[in-house]
């Protein structure tokens, strides 16, 4: 543990991860003001000593509305990512372990699926889906699963041609024991580095969508759609285009940070 | 075969020119998470000219951080905490980063471990020799790659033009050792370390580039320092030898005063670790042969033709893909140690997967009245009675499992003992195998590499099996460990009665132990013998030339 | 690198095609909304809707539309008519993706020229404050969406009057060179700056890794220059897995693009994807889905080609 948080990016990381993960737990108890409250005398305004970061083209207060918004951008980012993740490891662990024409055959489709841009499979989905919170989120998880699959698939790969392994089947060990306490637990590191990582994109497209009006729609406040009603008014006041921007960098980037700092802490070429 | 890897005579007392290196009381250390861990203390080492120096140490000795010290190349993190080191009197540890530029590949240069990581992938090979000569003697391009190829000539390749041309992963591995040394040559160099420069060779191509080592070293006369953890290996190669032990020099000397009188308990405790092949040390053979296990013309093929090839191509199906094992005929009997030996890729490992039953096989495996054809015909019983244990001790044990679940699997897997007695049983195992009871609980990452194989070693003996294959099982392991695990294995045997095949490129430990050997060579067994007909001349070309590439070290003679 | 070797990639290729034509048709086969209903309006007669459902084949069980889809793809290079425009999807398809070629080619570049002498920079100063600051412009970089960059950049470059530059629309490079130039800068770095971080990031660790070789040991110890080892010996090595990490980059290129084009006003393959979800122009989405899934497939082609070229072990195996 010491030595994880000797590394700034874990240091960073995990500070950005916290500012986050308590925004979108209690950002909505902490707002100073009612985030859809119109101020008429306070429109487009700049960080002030009422209104911390600014207001909008209402003159609803920035802070509140982001504050609100986190927990619906930070839950879109974990469910799509922990749908698509679970998803995708059933798969990928599946083709991994029965190799053979099943593996071979999962992993054409897999190929098939991975050389459609995520983002635009993400968009067909919703439109065939129809837009909203809930379709756009499934749309992620989907469009992530063949990703994780292939990643699931090759650390299970990896790990299956280990000695211990070896060792399992030559004690004439049963399938399921070898997949559930020789391969699993350490083919498990790999997703969990990515899932984190990935939980970052989530949240990317996830605000992508709600800027392009296919997620969360009006008058929630994700981030996304926050930027997007703001567009017309960003050169009267950047700020009200800014902070929600700049939100949503701030949480992919704890994200990020963390899943990397977690890759650099797992690796056992890296530990000595 | 001694004539020619005996020492040459040096004219180092005689000379009155300074000597090639001299260290004094140098010590070395590294910062780390934990404050500054000491690698090397107040060495003390002359090198003469013209002088062969051994310094031989077990891993973590410090006998690296040695090479890097002289060389210059030491990490952000060492901290040099006084002495000196000098090259032909010039004190190395005043110089310039520039300075000591123009002196690596010049005047002092490294022959490394492995050739296949020391030379760079995507530069052909003529390129990489002509590179130090340009930059240090200053010659032309053509000039240069001239050069390199007398070079290489010199070295003993055949057709050193061609050599030139191509990229190092279409060379074999003598091959490009030949060519690092070379390249360690082109400038004829005051100095050379040679970091174990055979230890990632096969024992065959070993052999040669020591006669190669020597041969060079009497028509330059340069100064060198071989470092190396084989014993019997230095013995035969050096003038002079230093042991270090823990970043200690504990002994030095003439190497013939070193190995025949040992001051140090350390010195004594390495000596006594090299294995002796004509100091027996494994258990009776059985008093009547009985056979255990049988493999009757059982053939490995890799990459063999899948049904689709052999309709469309049925002429092609006979060549395709290569054999791993191919005929071989070989019995097991009941409480032996059955030697297998041969280099890498001879096979010898591909027998060790088909008796586990890790490996489709052509063929029959006979065992205990039952013949099975296929691999998956292998049935429970067979695979409890039948155990293995892998080379990687580190690769073996699944980290994230507690010892105790590791050596009780089978135990529960098998039923060897009732549910309720695992957790007593486990712990008679690791006192079976002098480890301390409550290592049950650790995992195999607080483990030593040796104290991991006896982990496995227990793990296979807790099935109560008839048979062991011990794959490799001392290769990774450090020479003073190799010979405790070893002795483990006699001990265990002689407790259970349990049969054992111990696969392994070292022919004097398996002269140690087994009643039979087996000798294999490009997947055909070439050779088998009882073990007291080891050196008659009835023996196979293959296995006279394996006997004769092995130094039996000075002491083991004496 | 054999023949056969090409004509397997290849083989390839056209599997993963025809998965995505599968994936694609089956996706869009179940999109709501009757296309003949949105094409003639909501008070079209029954008979007129019956007519153009059987024009367009909609009325023939799933596996003949597919049918007749890929073998007009396949003999007649058709991929059919645009529901919305009345123009044959190749002519509403072709200029778009010109277009977006010449977008997505500009990024591209910029990113490769930048982001590798980038990263190898930063391997070659770890530790330092130059790899401190590289690190942190890339991680900001891939933590940015096109929508916020673009946003950003929009606001201080792009303000009506006072910015250096328009806030959308193209200039073809055949018409004025200039107005070219100016109108592509902020798309361009839009799209290339999460591939810039991502790309100079992989460089830099791939570059780490090489720099602690035993061969690059190997290199100084020989008393080689610095530069000589650097130049010669390490970046050559780390050369072929940077193309390998822009070559799958390029799938994430493809989808920035849709996003960029859409906010800069870019009339490309994206903006035209955009306009046919919205109106459910199926024989567009599909032509431009499997156009960008070919485009990735064959760069994934290329850049194996050229990691061949860049490495003997590669090329001969």
């Amino acid at each position: 543990m010491r030595k994880f948080f000797s590394s700034p990016t874990a240091v960073v990381g995990t500070l950005l991860l916290a500012i986050v993960l308590f925004a979108a737990l209690f950002g909505p108890l902490v707002a100073p003001f009612d985030p859809q409250e119109f101020h008429p005398v306070a429109r487009l305004q700049g960080p002030s000593a009422t209104y911390w970061l600014g207001t909008d083209q209402f003159g609803r207060d920035l802070l509140s509305r982001v504050l609100n918004g986190a927990p619906a951008t930070v839950a879109f980012g974990l469910f799509a990512t922990a749908i698509g993740v679970g998803i995708g490891s059933v798969i990928g662990v599946i083709a991994g372990v029965s190799g053979g024409w099943v593996d071979s055959t999962i992993m054409r489709i897999l190929d098939g699926l991975l050389a459609v841009p995520d983002l635009l499979f993400t968009l067909l989905i919703v439109t065939v889906l129809g837009g909203g919170m809930e379709h756009a989120l499934l749309a992620v998880a989907i469009a992530f699963t063949p990703g994780m699959a292939r990643i699931a698939r090759s650390a299970v790969l990896s790990v299956r041609t280990r000695d211990y392994v070896r060792a399992a089947v030559a004690r004439g060990e049963s399938g399921f024991y070898i997949v559930t306490f020789e391969v699993l637990p350490n083919a498990l590191s790999p997703i969990v580095v990515e899932s984190t990582i990935r939980v970052s994109f989530a949240i990317m497209i996830g605000a992508t969508l709600g800027f392009l009006g296919l997620g969360a729609q009006p008058p929630s406040t994700e981030w996304g759609l926050m930027v997007a009603e703001a567009r017309q008014f960003m050169f009267r006041n950047p700020w009200c285009v800014a902070i929600p921007g700049l939100s949503i960098a701030m949480a992919a980037l704890g994200f990020n940070l963390f899943g990397d700092a977690l890759r650099d802490a797992l690796d056992p070429r890296r530990s000595h | 075969m001694t004539v020619s890897l005996a020492p040459v005579a040096t004219d180092a007392n005689s000379s009155t020119e300074k000597p090639a290196l001299v260290i004094r009381n140098y010590s070395l250390s590294y910062r780390t998470d934990n404050g500054l861990v000491s690698a090397l203390k107040n060495i003390d080492l002359t090198i003469g000219k013209g002088q062969t120096v051994g310094l031989v140490g077990e891993s973590g000795s410090g006998k690296s951080s040695m090479a890097w010290s002289v060389m210059r190349y030491l990490p952000p993190n060492a901290v040099e905490t006084g002495g000196a080191i000098r090259l032909a009197g010039e004190e190395m540890l005043d110089f310039s980063p520039r300075q000591m530029a123009d002196i690596r590949g010049s005047r002092m240069s490294m022959v490394f471990q492995d050739p296949s990581t020391s030379l760079n992938p995507t530069i052909r090979i003529g390129e990489q020799i002509a590179e130090v000569l340009m930059r240090h003697r200053g010659l032309t391009k053509i000039e240069a790659y001239a050069y390199a190829e007398a070079a290489l000539a010199r070295t003993g390749i055949t057709r050193p033009k061609e050599m030139l041309g191509r990229y190092p992963h279409e060379a074999s591995g003598g091959e490009k050792q030949r060519v690092v040394i070379a390249t360690a040559f082109a400038c004829e160099p005051e100095l050379i370390i040679f970091d174990e420069p055979t230890t990632a060779l096969d024992i065959l191509t070993a052999r040669q580039i020591l006669d190669l080592f020597n041969q060079l070293r009497e028509e330059t006369n340069v100064s060198a320092l071989y470092i190396s953890h084989d014993l019997g290996l230095v013995s035969r190669v050096v003038d002079e030898v230093s042991v270090i032990h823990k970043g200690v020099i504990v002994e030095s000397g003439p190497v013939q005063d070193v190995f025949r009188r040992p001051k140090a308990d350390y010195t004594r405790q390495l000596i006594g670790a090299v294995p002796n092949p004509d100091r027996w040390i494994g258990v009776d053979a059985p008093a009547v042969p009985e056979t255990l296990v049988k493999l009757d013309d059982v053939g490995v093929r890799y990459g063999a033709p899948t049904k689709l090839q052999k309709l469309f191509w049925p002429k092609d199906s006979e060549t395709t893909g290569f054999w791993g094992a191919k005929g071989v005929n070989i019995d097991i009997r009941k409480g032996e140690l059955l030697g297998v030996v041969g280099e890498s890729g001879s096979g010898k490992s591909t027998i060790a997967k088909v008796l586990a039953g890790l490996q489709d096989f052509e063929g029959r495996l006979e065992f205990a009245g039952k013949t099975f054809a296929n691999r998956k015909d292998i049935d429970r019983a067979y695979r409890r009675r039948v155990q293995l244990v892998f080379q990687h001790p580190d690769a073996s044990l699944n980290p994230r499992q507690r010892i105790g679940t590791i050596i009780g699997r089978p135990l529960k897997l098998y039923g060897v003992v009732p549910a309720d007695k695992v957790a007593a049983r486990v712990a008679e195992l690791l006192e079976m195998v002098r480890l301390p009871a409550d290592y049950a609980k650790r995992y195999p990452h607080q483990l030593s590499g040796g104290e991991k194989q006896r982990v496995a070693i227990a793990r296979a003996f807790a099935a109560e099996p008839d048979l062991v294959i011990c794959d490799e099982v001392t290769a990774a392991l450090d020479v003073s460990v190799q010979a405790a695990v070893a002795e483990l294995l006699v001990k265990l045997q002689k407790d259970t009665g349990t049969a054992c095949v111990f696969i392994t490129h070292d022919l004097n430990l398996i002269r140690q132990l087994a009643h039979r050997i087996a000798v294999m060579h490009h997947g055909k067994l070439v050779d088998f013998f009882d073990r007291p007909d080891a050196r008659s001349d009835d023996r196979d070309a293959y296995t006279k030339a394996l006997l004769d590439a092995v130094p039996v070290p000075e002491a083991a003679i004496a | 690198m054999s023949w056969g070797y090409l004509i397997r990639r290849l083989l390839a290729i056209i599997l993963v095609l025809v998965i995505v034509t599968f994936a694609v048709f089956a996706i869009t086969a179940i999109l709501p909304g009757n296309a003949a209903i949105m094409i003639l309006g909501e008070y079209a007669t029954p008979d007129a809707v019956a007519a153009l459902q059987k024009q367009l084949h909609l009325d023939q069980p799933w596996y003949m539309q597919y049918y007749s889809w890929v073998s007009g793809i396949l003999l007649h290079g058709d991929f059919g008519m645009s529901l919305r425009l009345s123009l044959p999807v190749t002519q509403v398809v072709g200029e778009a993706f010109l277009n977006s070629a010449l977008l997505a080619v500009t990024a591209l570049v910029a990113v490769t020229i930048i982001a590798i002498p980038l990263g190898a920079l930063a391997a070659l100063k770890r530790g330092t404050a130059v790899d401190l600051i590289i690190g942190l412009f890339s991680y900001l970089g891939t933590a940015l969406p096109e929508f916020v960059t673009a946003t950003l950049l929009l606001v201080f470059l792009a303000a009506p009057n006072t910015g250096p530059f328009p806030a959308g629309g193209f200039v073809a490079p055949w018409e004025d060179l200039g107005g070219f130039a100016s109108h592509i800068v902020l798309p361009a770095v839009t799209l290339g700056l999460i591939l810039l971080a991502h790309v100079s990031r992989q460089v830099r660790s791939e570059m780490s890794e090489v720099l602690s070789s035993d061969y690059v040991r190997a290199a100084r110890l020989k008393g080689l220059s610095e530069r000589r080892v650097i130049r010669r010996h390490a970046l050559p090595n780390s050369l072929a897995p940077a193309v390998a990490v822009i070559s799958l980059d390029i799938g994430y290129l493809l989808g920035g693009i849709i996003v960029v084009e859409e906010i800069f006003a870019w009339p490309g393959l994206g903006r035209v994807l955009m306009y046919a979800l919205e109106n459910r122009d199926l024989p567009v989405i599909q032509a431009v889905t499997l156009l960008l899934a070919g485009i990735y497939a064959v760069s994934n082609l290329v850049s194996d080609i050229v990691i061949a070229l860049l490495d003997p072990r590669v090329r001969y195996a």
